[in-house]
């Protein structure tokens, strides 16, 4: 479908009309800001805790959510670019895409730069991707918005309210908005820098030590991490003696993670632990895999991080520290 | 609408099938070898030689385990397990009659094919006899190789296992049990063919006993003791792509969603082993040259 756009008085018209049919997440009016919020979306699809089935006693029955339709309003471009990735991770996840499946996507363009964000060096905004959401919010004004519909889920969610069509030159007028906002990003050479000292395993093992030392195990940048998808699994008990698997977000920083019955732990040392996640989020053989690289570029664990591990004081470290092949 | 994407066959279960515990024998120290019954031999896929499944045990949770013995036609099958920790212990508890759970077959087996017409030479330690125990058995009804010896190492005379099994298989393949304690004199080992130490410490011995030189060899054990094998034949000539080693590491998912059995060498940080192995090939292990 040709992306088509209309114009809008506010982003709470849109939203009114879309909460007769639609939960509205997050439920606040005033969430169409261009600042990520602290905690991303991702838990409204994969889900901090979850039952996978119960067992009886004699049988495992399946327990997928059945959530009613639902809008995540207002979502930047690098927790949109997050969760095409995790739409990609978890598609054969039959928890994950009865969420998914329920879910309208409306994201928000950046205009100018977040604190702690750099979406424009991982290719993950500042302006929403079409692919990545049904429909996207641009503002041209503080009465006036351009609304951009991607798909036929979008326009379907549309039904109904009555918009004027926008100008075909809104299109290059947002562009051009998108890049001077990209040109406002702060030089983030030391990322490009990291990327390549990380994929050509030029990272002296004493630094990953250095910061496995700083590492608090905390699971704070795991937990908000828009793209982390690790979990555990426990079981509990009902009152009525029926059996509950759940899972849980996990973290590969947790010294346990990888711990066997047997106590042999792959990744017993902090700096191995650390050198995963990065790896994990920067690694050219996911970037294979998944068609990007992990990381989004919203800074979270930069913001989290009370050792001083996230990203941008990470990369700075690896750039000035890592012998580079030139 | 909502439910049809969801109805598709790709999507990965998570639930396990209900099994029985059908009974079980004792075979050495916290080892038991259990025989568990499915609702059908249709309902899970046929298990290649190496494969594993995921075991669950209500309340307690949910660990890999191999198949000793596949599916037969009525759905009964087998698998060798060692008490360690909360899964294992809260199996050891159960009774003949109740009801677990089991998914799978999950991961890549022994690569059979490749085995044909070889020498293969099998070192095991420990626990790591159970991931063999298909294999063995396969070959020595198909008789696709040419020649097979097994290695098994073991702490002391009571941690063996499979113990009815190594009888039987004495008169197929040569067998060589080491012990690092024998716990006896001189002359009762040499009476039961018992060398002593680590495998490794007893390779020079067992290689001059055969009377063919192996071309193939299947690691199967703790990982220190996997790397040194592997090293040592290389070392005695053999090449890197004739030696096959089963990994292990803790496991959730069995289905890459987990992701608590990764590997964390460099060039195969994106491998999962629950689905990539545990089978692996060393050379595939080893860091690419550069260039
Ligand atoms: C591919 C594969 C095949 C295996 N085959 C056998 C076998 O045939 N016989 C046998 O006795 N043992 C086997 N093991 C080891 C067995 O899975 C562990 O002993 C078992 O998970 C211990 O569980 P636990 O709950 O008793 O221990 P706990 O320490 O309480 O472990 C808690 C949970 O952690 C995970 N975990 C802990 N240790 C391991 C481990 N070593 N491997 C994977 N997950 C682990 C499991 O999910 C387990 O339920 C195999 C392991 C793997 C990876
Ligand atoms: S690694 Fe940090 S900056 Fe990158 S996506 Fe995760 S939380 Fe955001
Ligand atoms: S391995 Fe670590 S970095 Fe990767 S998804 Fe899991 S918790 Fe996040
Ligand atoms: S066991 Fe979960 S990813 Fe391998």
């Amino acid at each position: 479908m040709k992306t088509q756009s209309y114009y809008l008085d506010h982003p709470n018209t849109l939203r009114n009309h879309l909460a007769k049919s639609y939960q509205i997440e997050p439920p606040e009016a005033d969430s169409a800001k261009s600042t990520p919020p602290l905690i991303s979306p991702k838990g409204q699809l994969f889900a901090e805790h979850e039952n996978l089935f119960t067992f009886d006693g004699e049988c495992f029955r399946e327990t997928l959510p059945k959530p009613a339709p639902f809008v995540l309003f207002g979502v930047q471009s690098c927790d949109l670019t997050a969760i095409h990735y995790q739409d990609q991770f978890f598609a054969n996840d039959p928890y994950y895409q009865a969420r998914r499946q329920q879910a309208l996507l409306i994201g928000i363009d950046c205009l100018s730069p977040c604190q702690q964000g750099f979406c424009p060096s991982v290719d993950a905004g500042p302006g929403v991707k079409n692919e990545t959401a049904d429909m996207i919010l641009h503002q041209l004004s503080a009465t006036s918005w351009l609304l951009l519909v991607c798909n036929k889920k979008g326009l379907n969610a549309l039904e109904g309210l009555l918009l004027n069509p926008a100008n075909e030159s809104e299109f290059t007028d947002r562009d051009n908005r998108i890049a001077s906002c990209v040109e406002q990003f702060n030089d983030d050479s030391y990322l490009q820098q990291g990327i390549t000292a990380i994929n050509q395993n030029q990272v002296p093992e004493e630094l990953w030590q250095q910061l496995g030392i700083q590492c608090l195990s905390c699971s704070g940048c795991t937990n908000l991490c828009p793209t982390c998808s690790c979990y555990g699994t426990w079981e509990r008990q009902d009152s009525n003696g029926d059996i509950r698997r759940q899972r849980f977000w996990d973290s590969c920083l947790y010294e346990s993670f990888q711990r066997e019955a047997s106590q042999h732990n792959p990744t017993e040392e902090a700096g191995e632990r650390v050198k995963r996640f990065w790896t994990h989020k920067f690694g050219d053989n996911f970037a294979q895999e998944f068609g990007r690289y992990g990381c989004v570029g919203c800074g979270r664990c930069e913001q989290t991080c009370p050792g001083v591990v996230g990203v941008h004081s990470v990369m700075k470290r690896i750039a000035s520290d890592a012998k580079l092949d030139t | 609408m909502q439910n049809s994407i969801l109805n598709n066959q790709a999507f990965y279960n998570l639930t396990p099938i209900a099994i029985e515990l059908v009974d079980f024998i004792n075979d050495g120290e916290d080892a038991r070898h259990f025989r568990f019954r499915l609702p059908s031999p249709q309902s899970i896929d046929k298990p290649e030689p190496g494969q594993f499944f995921m075991l669950s045990v209500p309340g307690a949770g949910e660990a890999p385990f191999t198949f000793t013995v596949t599916p037969n036609d009525q759905g009964v099958f087998r698998a060798l397990v060692r008490k360690m920790g909360e899964v294992t212990t809260a199996l050891f508890q159960c009774q003949p009659g109740d009801i677990l759970g089991i998914r799978g077959p999950f991961g890549k087996g022994w690569p059979v094919n490749a085995l044909a017409n070889k020498k293969i030479l099998m070192v095991a330690g420990g626990c790591g006899l159970a991931p063999l125990a298909g294999l063995i058995d396969q070959l020595i009804t198909s008789h696709h190789h040419k020649h097979l010896a097994l290695v098994y190492g073991a702490r002391n005379r009571a941690l063996q296992m499979l113990n009815p099994e190594r009888l039987r298989w004495q008169q197929e393949l040569s067998l060589f049990d080491v012990l690092e304690d024998t716990g006896s004199t001189q002359a009762s080992t040499e009476e039961n063919h018992i060398l002593e130490g680590t495998p490794l410490d007893a390779m020079d011995s067992v290689l001059r006993t055969l009377d063919w030189t192996p071309d193939t060899l299947l690691l199967c054990g703790p990982e220190v003791m996997m790397s040194a094998a592997a090293k040592n034949f290389i070392q005695r000539g053999l090449s890197a792509q004739a030696i096959w080693l089963s990994i292990e590491r803790r496991m959730h998912c069995a289905v890459g969603l987990c992701g608590h059995c990764y590997l964390s060498e460099h060039h195969l940080a994106h491998h999962y082993v629950c689905k990539d192995g545990p089978t692996y090939r060393w050379d595939h292990l080893q860091p690419p040259e550069k260039n």
